[in-house]
């Protein structure tokens, strides 16, 4: 081997240099760092898209080979769950409006005021220790590093590069990912039945509605129809109503026991004694579902993520499990308020202060990604 | 043109460069029991036991530079465990004067092995927390799997990248007169 002139161990110890350096300036977010990357991603891309295109029939054939009696089983999962779901959608739906309107209001941000940009998964993580995907829209359309990803299950993860026509997203899973979180507690009661009402302005007639019965998630806004949080609205206007036949709505992935009911709160529009006059809203403060905050951390691919430094709230009491997991929002967190991000399924307690460990269920698949949202929000601080 | 193409530089970029791209798109697609295969991470270990340890580790660290400069860790701790994986397959390979093909691909495995589970123990140890678990294991063990059967045809490829001669290949290697 008289190739090289240097001796080995000098050439190891340069190269052992040279990666102390490299990390150090990564770590230290040297500019010339990332610009090498950039510069590096710019040209491979060419490449990266050829590659693609020759193995993609490859892969698909691969795929259809090894994963096609999966996808066949999984489909038909699949559709009876869309069946089932869409009774509750439709109620969820006047609930849902409600909750706009009432936020509207008052003047409180809400999802649908933020703009996205609807982005496609086009390649997985080279790795398998970072949990990262790659989206077919970059910084010609908006996205800037740090913006929240969502689907129509709910939180994703988070943008952390930009190039022009594609960024890379963090998943929630990472374990270098972090968010802040609301932990709703939800009281339920036996279900009953399922009762929805479209509502008009144009008279004075009252109607009420009772009684919402499951949990769900719609695409464009994120709405939690609470089961025993039983809304009592009183509406000026006519109404509509719609009852929805309680069979068809799936109960069966809530988890009911324990579960103590609650009594009603009152949410009361009072009708409008003109068409010109002020609307007014009370509402039962004490009725409504406590909150309690933390932080939500991924760990890995092979482990739930966790909500930990949950602050003590007496009002609150106990994390019980099957509590939703919300992002908080506030004026420096990267998520706004209300992205739906899981559920608690585990509540692992801890001596002393350092309080419970919560242990969350994605509502988002993040195996089988496709479409997903980019929100181009930015916190307060760095708008 | 040709006098440049028989470059090793340029072969070695060339071909990192396109097993980067199927590392990035092909691989990371089809995962293996739910693992990634790490092909750079085999071209690196391959280069050990077509070149010897020294040229194991420039060639593993060149490697690993390139797949660092696409992830979003921090750059140099691939580079870093690809150069250790070349090394050590160019040390374990030339404790062996025989070298028949299933040795090689066993040297491969083994490497890549031991660079999967270093690199969450470097990563650790850098800062980055959250990377060393349980699952390393499995990983390890499906990725050394897997490049030992990818061995036979990436050791003669870092072979040709390198411009190693048929004369040099069957020379015995220079550790024996350490």
């Amino acid at each position: 081997m008289p190739r090289y002139s240097v001796s080995r161990r000098r050439a190891m110890l340069i190269l052992a240099l040279t990666t102390v350096l490299l990390v150090t300036l990564d770590l230290q977010g040297n500019g010339a760092v990332s610009g090498v990357r950039r510069v590096f991603s710019t040209a491979f891309r060419p490449v990266q898209e050829a590659v693609r295109v020759v193995t993609r029939p490859v892969e698909n054939a691969w795929r259809g080979i090894t994963e096609y009696d999966d996808l066949r089983a999984e489909n038909q999962v699949l559709q009876d769950r869309v069946d089932q779901q869409e009774g509750a959608f439709i109620a969820a739906l006047a609930t849902t409006r409600d909750a706009q309107e009432l936020l509207a209001l008052n003047g409180v941000d809400n999802l649908t005021d933020i703009s996205s940009v609807t982005a496609q998964v086009i390649g997985e993580g080279p790795t398998n220790f970072s949990q990262t995907v790659e989206i077919n829209q970059g910084s010609n359309d908006g996205i800037r590093v740090g913006m929240p990803v969502v689907n129509a299950a709910g939180l994703i993860g988070k943008v952390t590069e930009v190039f022009a026509n594609r960024s890379i997203v963090m998943l929630v899973t990472d374990a270098s990912y972090s968010v802040p979180v609301q932990i709703v507690n939800v009281t339920e009661i036996e279900p009953t039945s399922t009762t929805t009402s479209t509502t008009s302005t144009s008279t004075t007639t009252s109607t009420t509605s009772t009684t919402s019965t499951t949990s769900t998630t719609v695409a464009d806004a994120v709405a939690t129809v609470s089961p025993g949080v039983a809304p009592v609205t009183t509406v000026g206007g006519a109404a509509s109503m719609t009852t929805i036949d309680p069979a068809s709505v799936d109960l069966s992935s809530l988890d009911l026991s324990g579960l103590v009911p609650t009594p009603p709160s009152v949410v009361t529009i009072a009708p409008p004694s003109r068409p010109e006059s002020i609307t007014t809203t009370t509402i039962d403060i004490d009725d409504l579902p406590a909150v309690e905050t933390g932080a939500l951390r991924g760990r890995g691919v092979d482990r739930a993520p966790v909500v930990e430094f949950i602050e003590q709230s007496s009002r609150f009491g106990e994390v019980r499990v099957g509590a939703i997991v919300v992002t908080a929002g506030g004026s420096q967190s990267l998520a706004p308020r209300g992205i739906v991000v899981g559920r608690v399924v585990k509540v692992v307690e801890r001596l002393g202060t350092a309080g419970a460990i919560l242990e969350v269920r994605l509502t988002a698949r993040l195996d089988t990604l496709n479409f997903v949202r980019v929100l181009l929000y930015q916190p307060t601080v760095s708008r | 043109m040709i006098e440049l193409v028989n470059r090793p530089a340029v072969r070695l970029v060339l071909v990192g460069l396109l097993a980067l791209a199927l590392q990035t798109t092909f691989f990371a697609d089809l995962t293996v029991f739910g693992v990634v295969a790490q092909v750079m991470l085999c071209l690196a270990a391959a280069s050990g036991v077509s070149g010897g340890s020294e040229r194991g580790a420039l060639t593993g660290f060149a490697l690993g530079l390139m797949f660092d400069l696409v992830l979003s860790s921090p750059l140099g701790l691939t580079a870093l465990v690809y150069g250790l994986a070349g090394f050590l397959a160019g040390y374990i390979e030339s404790l062996s004067v025989e070298r028949p093909w299933w040795l090689s691909a066993a040297v491969v495995g083994a490497a890549s092995a031991s660079a999967t589970i270093a690199h969450p123990v470097l990563a650790n140890w850098i800062g980055l927390e959250g990377w060393l678990t349980v699952r390393v294991l499995r990983i390890a063990l499906v990725v050394s799997l897997v490049n030992a059967i990818l061995a036979p045809l990436a050791v003669p490829l870092m072979r040709w990248a390198l411009a190693i001669r048929r004369m040099e290949r069957l020379s015995p290697p220079p550790e024996i007169f350490l």
